[in-house]
């Protein structure tokens, strides 16, 4: 329920003429401002009828739809003029799965899947950071009950579903894009590059051999006490101390971090998913951010892509599946006469 | 037959007042706020010894209970806190014998009472003098907004059901205003006057008039309002005669009413002016729609949930007008076959 209540501010006011005559007005000397406030502690459902409640979320269900609908075929009077762009998307992470080359090496790549990827604005060098423009970039759709109204004004300017990760992605001058074009998996094509950045899984407060790989103390032979401890903690008597960033036990995971340099395999354009090659941080499920790769061995190569970046409008009709030609397509017959 | 002496009045009052010296709007407001002040306390000494009255509670959880009030002066609210400070707080209405009666209306005999808040399980009664005390405070504040210039004249509050989705309240203002069509800006500056008033939580004094006093109350003013006092809620009743008309007093603006309104302006929490729609050329200038939205203290909605239901309020709401124009243009024109009938002074 909401009450009124009564927020004290310590307010800085007039000095206190209390020298000159014995009676100082209140005002004056008011140190303690009360502002008026109203609390609010309720969930969105509180006080709608059972009929109201469920047609909030069919209505909110639908509304998703009209707005992804609406920006599905955009407008041609578009005024922003497509450019090349640093690629950059979220994605969910599926799993895992094994694949294999042409040549018979067996390697496993992680599943992205592309999940109501939009592009909610585009911040100008001057309006970031005074060096690179910026565009922002938001993906799954989430309930807009449990968002505040400044988070979801950006969403509404845009006219898109509220995002449940929103990530800024750092992009060239020209590469302006208009707020609301929905992105997917084809953006990246097999033999890309990309840098995968997500949340590491959380293990809590752990110990050194499992946070740094320490390799401890023998399980027996006289150890007291001492299996998984680190040991020494440095050099001794001539720093008489312990250097800051020493290793030892503490909260583990829980923290982004970026696989770099990941080869995309294939690309699935029915189900918008990316195979990348190898591990990326994170658990099932997780949201991730996925860029263009920064490092220098295979910039270059992804400059100059042997093909023009994808938007949806365009006619051409991309093949369900995209493979690296070093893959081997498994439903395919293994050997060929 | 007393309407058409007071609405005879009328007409004689308009000739007189045409050459009278036109007050601007703050004094009018003052003079009308010292006559209010003046009839309450001549109500008030009407009662010169304290009797008492017995008052029955029909409360849930507290059916029975007797509390011993003043005669004409103890009111619903003084009841209220005997009780506990919930009570206080969340009640907006009274039920006196069955019927709606305002919370700071003194009681005159014993009675039964019942408070109704927002939360029970029949709200109809509370939410329509919601409803009705939301479009009052939407006049008041168009009334407050306008520089000092330009005149506003509050024709009617109409008495729209809250299905409909936003309180009205008809204006018509100043001829040179008829090219000025309110931006978002204005609106905005709109709610926020009306916010400022909730802030305040001014209690809505009620009074019931006898109709010479009403007249005085509203004379003096120019010829709209003084017809418009009577369309704006009292068209419906015309035939039926009334006594006595209840006017209410929020701040230093008093206006009349068809029902009683809540409390207090503190009541309401989320309050927004949604349009002014235009509805064309009356009799009195370009008769416009101010529109708004608001719900109570005890039931915020979302920020989603209230953003659907404003996108409603912005559309323009249908009163059906009925015969309460015709039946006031017929009270107000004098008779074709000459006055029978010795007017009454």
């Amino acid at each position: 329920m909401a009450a009124w209540t009564c927020r004290h501010l310590l307010y800085r006011g007039a000095r206190v003429l209390a020298g000159r005559t014995g009676a100082v007005a209140a005002a004056d000397s008011c140190l303690f401002q009360s502002v008026r406030t109203v609390k609010t502690t309720t969930w969105w459902e509180e006080h709608l009828t059972e009929d109201n409640k469920s047609y909030m979320r069919k209505s909110l269900g639908e509304e998703y739809n009209r707005q992804i609908a609406a920006k599905l075929h955009p407008l041609k009077d578009e005024p922003w003029p497509r450019q090349e762009w640093t690629k950059g998307l979220v994605a969910v992470k599926l799993g895992m799965a094994p694949v294999w080359t042409k040549t018979g090496e067996r390697h496993v790549v992680t599943m992205l899947q592309v999940q109501d990827c939009h592009v909610l604005n585009y911040l100008s060098k001057e309006e970031y950071d005074g060096h690179t423009a910026a565009l922002m970039v938001g993906g799954k759709n989430a309930s807009p009950f449990y968002k505040t109204d400044e988070e979801m004004e950006m969403f509404r300017l845009a006219g898109v579903p509220p995002k449940q990760k929103v990530t800024t992605f750092k992009v060239s001058d020209n590469a302006i894009i208009k707020p609301g074009t929905p992105l997917y998996a084809a953006h990246f094509r097999p033999g890309q590059y990309v840098d995968v950045t997500a949340k590491t899984i959380g293990k809590g407060f752990q110990g050194v051999m499992k946070r740094y790989g320490f390799k401890g103390q023998p399980a027996s032979h006289g150890q007291t006490k001492t299996h998984r401890r680190p040991g020494a903690s440095g050099p001794g008597g001539d720093p008489a101390k312990v250097f800051k960033g020493k290793k030892m036990p503490g909260m583990m995971g829980n923290v982004f971090d970026t696989a770099h340099g990941l080869k995309v395999w294939r690309v699935n354009t029915r189900y918008n998913v990316i195979y990348v090659h190898g591990s990326v941080p994170g658990h099932k499920n997780c949201l991730l951010k996925v860029r263009d790769t920064n490092l220098p061995t295979y910039v270059e190569k992804n400059i100059n892509p042997p093909f023009p970046t994808f938007f949806c409008e365009e006619d051409e009709q991309l093949p369900e599946d995209l493979y690296d030609e070093d893959l081997f397509i498994h439903t395919q017959p293994s050997l060929t006469l | 037959m007393a309407c058409r002496t007071v609405c005879q009045l009328l007409q004689r009052r308009l000739a007189s007042s045409a050459a009278s010296v036109r007050l601007s709007a703050a004094e009018e407001r003052g003079r009308r706020s010292a006559v209010f002040s003046r009839e309450q306390a001549r109500q008030r000494s009407l009662y010169p010894r304290t009797e008492k009255i017995e008052v029955t509670l029909q409360i849930p959880g507290l059916q029975g209970t007797l509390l011993v009030m003043n005669k004409g002066l103890s009111t619903p609210h003084s009841c209220a806190r005997h009780l506990t400070e919930w009570y206080v707080t969340s009640s907006a209405l009274a039920l006196v014998d069955g019927k709606p009666w305002s919370l700071h209306q003194p009681l005159t005999q014993s009675c039964s009472l019942s408070l109704l808040a927002f939360k029970d399980t029949d709200p109809l009664l509370v939410n329509q003098a919601y409803w009705r005390s939301c479009a009052a405070l939407l006049g008041q504040v168009l009334q407050d907004a306008f520089k000092e210039d330009f005149s506003v004249e509050l024709l009617r509050l109409p008495e729209v059901l809250v299905t409909s989705g936003a309180f009205c309240c008809d204006v018509v203002l100043d001829p040179q205003l008829d090219a000025w069509n309110p931006s978002e800006e204005s609106l905005r500056s709109l709610t926020r006057g009306a916010q400022q008033l909730i802030h305040r939580d001014l209690p809505w004094e009620p009074l019931e008039v006898a109709p010479p006093v009403a007249l005085e109350v509203f004379s003096h003013s120019s010829d709209t309002h003084l017809r418009c006092v009577f369309i704006h809620v009292y068209g419906t009743h015309t035939h039926s005669c009334l006594t006595s008309y209840l006017s209410l007093r929020c701040g230093d603006h008093v206006l009349l009413s068809g029902g009683p309104l809540v409390a207090r302006t503190g009541l309401c929490s989320q309050y927004e002016v949604t349009a002014i729609h235009r509805l064309g050329e009356g009799k009195w200038g370009l008769h416009r729609r101010a529109q708004g939205l608001s719900l109570p203290l005890q039931q915020q909605a979302h920020h989603t949930v209230w953003r659907k239901l404003r996108s409603r309020a912005e559309k323009l709401v249908e009163v059906p007008t009925g015969s309460t124009n015709e039946a006031i243009s017929d009270t107000l024109t004098p008779p074709s076959a000459p006055e029978q009938t010795p007017p009454q002074q």
